[in-house]
């Protein structure tokens, strides 16, 4: 209970300003297509040199939050996913934009981040030396196992087609192994230059997402009429509360799956909102409406993402491992003052780091209060003109892909796969698989290569990767989850081929 | 018309997806390429069986693009192509940023050509966003931009 | 409208025509960091440059840009092939890890590519296991790899790495052969390996130990060093402990920029980013941030790479 003697200092004023304005800019950057959450702490990084170490971390705490929620606003509204942690959003999101529930979709999503969010932090405040166990119990074979969890999910992810669906994922896997090996140095498909470095994650996101968008309203023409403008109903926060409160399911299983995942270093953050989706659809009794605007999948996306904010500082906290980018850039606004994670932080800091912890907890909240407030300007975002949009969203994109790295090569690689993508589109291939692959070759290759080293050191390929509970645990997932899509497909395919007959 | 379509679409990739079995079958050192080995079989297999159905006329999914669609589309994708691969580098973010966005608006935007109050607000938008990106990227970022003309 | 032409047209003339030494700089400077925001090199980095602004220094602003992939090549390969050499963009050196990828091949880059402007730090290897571990000494960890040959898993932050390095100077000192486990994340992957349990031992950065050995998650047994280090006094280095272990896997941090730089830019680099890092206030936030510093100029450095070349070359010779 130490933690509450700490609140009072999250709100003296230079604090709460702070607070505040971390939120808020946090809220806006997470909302620009083409910032991801990493880059808007890193991009804070120089202002917390002229702070005390307190305010810092509670500048870049409070950015950290509402940037992983912010990226929802685009991600519903535009249909661009502001971080890979947002891209399960889109897929319902999106949907009920286009149907008109774009305020309802973004305070569902503000609220159901909030929920997240807090449990988070609560557990990294009451669990932390038990999720520390947890977190290190994952060595290679496991993520390996778990990115293999996450291969099996493409087929069905955001696809009509099963095999289109697996081949984007192939597609994205592929990419993924584009430039220097990591381990081994080897240099793979490397046709040009600008892909030495392999494909950025966060130029590529943008390319699959933004690009399609704005070639979409370039399609539409120059219309005389602004009637394709996407209107905006308004929909009540209390009749947003009521509702979240009747999707119990979809909020704690995002949870639950944000918070575990987001605790593994290496991978959590990226795909606990895919997995959280994934699971969510095959537990709900409405999976038919998944991908259509259904509320549950903006919920469970959400919550996860937000959930994992908090866990995914354990490693950081009190191991001085920093399990995600974003963590290792707060790692450096730590040392910055003389402070080491660890021990160190928590016994001789104590001011530090339960002020910061605290922050997070008053930063979700912030965050949801201006994430409603924003949802009810969603209307006027909506009402921008397409041409004006699409000239907007185009020039984001360039300045995002280009600030990653501070590289031509991305925009260059964030262009070609945007324009490829669109028409791909047109095909019936999606993005959100291919990122999905994108995301996790290299997660299975590294630990699959790193796990086989050590396995043949020691004692053998087969017993590392094959026994173990954890292991068992993770390969029985993973075969279930492959024969219930396998049983999910051969149920739909003889729905529709009576369909068919009938028509 | 939509059966082609999809007949080339699909037959792109699976020319990509031969390609890179290729190079991946080929290329030294092995154990380098094990895992692309592996991705790109079944990579190939896939592209295969959606080239063989497209051939056959059974893709279903996707709507293709149509003509009419394409015209649309075509000034701006010329625009973007310029914009990105040629003007940002050449030209500097900002300057390029700024008439590309002017471009689109001139092309894209429903109001009326003839009217000179409809070329002053283009402009009037361009300025304002150009301004906005260089406050947000250049100054309170410190995000450090190609600037060949101008800033 | 028409002085506006002029001045615009003034303005490109300023930017495009040559370089005047005495003017230089006078717009912001990019470095390129050739590992992750938030690694050690990134981290130390920030900190040394932040004073560039200054009247003092070199009145211009230095604007860190990250180019991480396969342990630094795809930086280094960008830096020796794209960058230009106009003064404006210059990149951070770690020193053995450059010169030995060059040496292995296959990268675009040699010592010949560079110019060294000044180092920073210099941050030994050491090698660590997990705090329970039963190995207390390098004896303790150089019986177990001789009995059980190929068998003693180490993690290190890549292949061609100044840990990879050491691991091959203490297989050669000891005449044992350790499985090396590089890791596909740096030096924070082959730390958490570490302290996980996944491999027996690991060698990694010495300011990262450092902090892990202060949290209690860690044991340090030697630094791959000639003297011990004053961070900690108590650990003793490879040669006390019986290994020829010399110090070049030491991982040296400075700035270099690209060949073909104009000279009385690299002079006038040279001169004010030497006073730059041996400034107190960097001094101060580098030891606050548990970071070793160790400042050299630009002859030490040039002198210091081509020392390395020569030994890397015999150590990498015979793989």
């Amino acid at each position: 209970m130490e933690f509450i003697y700490y609140f009072g200092d999250v709100f003296t004023p230079l604090s709460f300003m702070l607070l505040l304005g971390g939120t808020i800019g946090g809220l806006i950057l997470g909302a620009t297509p083409g910032l991801s959450p990493t880059m808007a702490v890193a991009l804070l990084i120089p202002f917390t040199f002229q702070l005390e170490a307190v305010q810092g971390l509670i500048l870049l705490g409070a950015a950290y939050t509402s940037t992983v929620a912010g990226g929802a606003v685009s991600a519903i509204l535009l249909k661009i996913p502001g971080a890979p942690a947002n891209i399960a959003t889109t897929l319902d999101g999106h949907a009920m934009a286009k149907k008109g529930q774009g305020a309802r979709a973004l305070q569902l999503s503000f609220l159901s981040s909030a929920v997240g969010g807090v449990l988070g932090v609560l557990l990294l405040i009451f669990l932390t030396p038990l999720l520390a166990t947890w977190a290190l119990a994952f060595g290679p074979s496991h993520l390996f196992w778990l990115a293999i969890l996450g291969v099996t999910v493409i087929g069905t992810l955001d696809s009509a087609s099963v095999v289109k669906g697996l081949l984007s994922g192939c597609i994205g896997l592929w990419l993924a192994t584009i430039g220097f090996d990591d381990v081994m140095g080897a240099q793979r498909f490397i046709f040009h230059p600008s892909l030495g470095g392999g494909i950025n994650i966060i130029a590529a996101l943008i390319g699959l997402f933004a690009i399609p968008q704005v070639l979409t309203m370039f399609a539409k023409g120059r219309h005389d009429n602004g009637a394709e403008v996407i209107e905006v109903q308004r929909h009540s926060v209390f009749a947003a509360m009521r509702e979240l409160t009747t999707r119990v399911r979809a909020l704690s299983i995002g949870t639950t799956i944000g918070a575990v995942i987001g605790l593994i270093p290496g991978v959590g953050g990226q795909i606990a909102g895919l997995v959280a989706y994934d699971q969510t659809k095959k537990f709900s009794s409405e999976k038919e409406k998944f991908g259509t605007g259904h509320s549950e999948g903006v919920i469970a996306a959400e919550a996860a993402n937000n959930a994992m904010v908090g866990p995914s500082l354990v490693p950081l906290l009190t191991l001085s491992i920093p399990g995600s980018p974003t963590a290792a850039v707060l790692l450096g606004g730590l040392l910055i003052h003389g402070i080491f994670p660890g021990s160190d932080l928590f016994d001789n800091h104590p001011d530090v780091a339960w002020t910061f912890i605290n922050s997070m907890l008053i930063g979700q909240i912030l965050m949801c209060v201006f994430g409603l407030y924003v949802a009810g300007l969603a209307a006027r975002v909506a009402q921008v003109p397409q041409s004006v949009m699409a000239a907007i969203v185009l020039a984001l994109s360039v300045f995002g892909a280009y600030s990653v790295q501070g590289s031509m090569g991305d925009v260059y690689i964030m262009a070609c796969l945007g324009i490829g993508m669109y028409f791909l589109e047109r095909f019936g291939f999606s993005a959100a698989p291919l990122v999905l692959g994108l995301i996790l070759g290299p997660i299975a290759e590294s630990n699959f290569v790193q796990g086989g080293m050590i396995a043949d050191a020691t004692v053998g390929r087969a017993s590392y990767f094959l026994t173990g509970g954890l292991n068992m645990l993770l390969i029985s997932v993973v075969l279930a989850s492959i024969a219930y899509s396998a049983w999910m497909e051969l149920r739909h395919r003889r729905y529709t081929t009576k369909e068919e007959a009938y028509a | 018309m939509n059966r082609s379509q999809h007949v080339v679409g699909s037959g792109l990739v699976f020319a990509v997806g031969i390609l890179v079995t290729w190079i991946s079958f080929t290329q030294q050192p092995a154990q380098a390429f094990l895992f692309p080995r592996l991705i790109a079989t079944v990579f190939v297999v896939l592209a295969g069986w959606t080239f063989g159905k497209a051939v056959m006329g059974l893709s279903k999914v996707g709507n293709g693009v149509s003509a009419a669609m394409f015209l649309n589309m075509l000034p701006g994708l010329i625009v973007m192509v310029v914009y990105l691969f040629w003007g940002a580098g050449a030209l500097g973010f900002y300057t390029a940023t700024a008439l590309a966005f002017f471009v689109l608006l001139s092309i894209y935007d429903p109001a009326p050509h003839d009217e000179p109050r409809t070329w002053v607000s283009r402009a009037v938008i361009t300025a304002g966003f150009v301004a906005v990106m260089y406050g947000l990227f250049s100054e309170l970022l410190n995000v450090y931009t190609p600037k060949e003309i101008l800033f | 409208m028409k002085r506006l032409i002029a001045g615009a047209a003034l303005a490109l003339l300023g930017l495009t025509g040559p370089i005047q030494a005495d003017e230089y700089p006078d717009r912001p400077i990019m470095m390129m960091v050739s590992y992750g925001a938030g690694g050690a090199t990134d981290f130390q980095a920030r900190i040394v440059t932040m004073t560039a602004a200054n009247e003092d220094a070199l009145g211009a602003p230095i604007a860190i840009i990250n180019k991480p992939g396969a342990g630094g090549r795809v930086g280094w390969n960008w830096f020796a092939t794209q960058a230009d050499p106009d003064g404006y963009t210059l990149a951070v050196y770690n020193a053995p890890h450059f010169i030995a990828q060059a040496i292995k091949g296959g990268v675009s880059y040699d010592t010949d590519s560079f110019e060294p402007i000044a180092n920073w730090g210099a941050d030994p290897a050491v090698f660590v296991v997990g705090a329970d571990s039963p190995f207390n000494s390098m004896a303790d960890a150089m019986a177990y790899a001789k009995e059980n040959p190929g068998k003693l898993t180490v993690s290190g932050a890549g292949l061609f790495v100044g840990h990879h390095i050491a691991a091959l100077q203490i297989d050669k000192a000891s005449g044992t052969k350790m499985a090396y486990i590089p890791t596909a994340g740096g030096g924070a992957a082959a730390m958490k390996a570490v302290i996980a349990g996944e491999v027996m031992a690991g060698i990694n950065n010495l300011s990262d130990a450092y902090r892990a050995q202060q949290a209690g998650n860690v044991k340090i047994l030697a630094v791959a060093d000639l003297e011990r280090h004053a961070f900690l006094p108590d650990v003793p280095t490879m040669r006390e402990e019986g290994l020829d272990v010399d110090a070049s896997s030491v991982n040296f941090r400075g700035v270099m920029v690209p060949k073909g730089t104009p000279p009385e830019v690299i002079d006038k680099l040279s001169e004010t980013v030497t006073q730059m890092f041996a400034s107190e206030e960097v001094a101060q936030k580098m030891s606050a941030g548990g970071a070793p510093i160790h400042v050299m100029n630009r002859e030490e450095v040039a002198r210091m790479w081509a020392e390395r070349q020569q030994t890397l070359k015999e150590l990498l010779a015979g793989l």
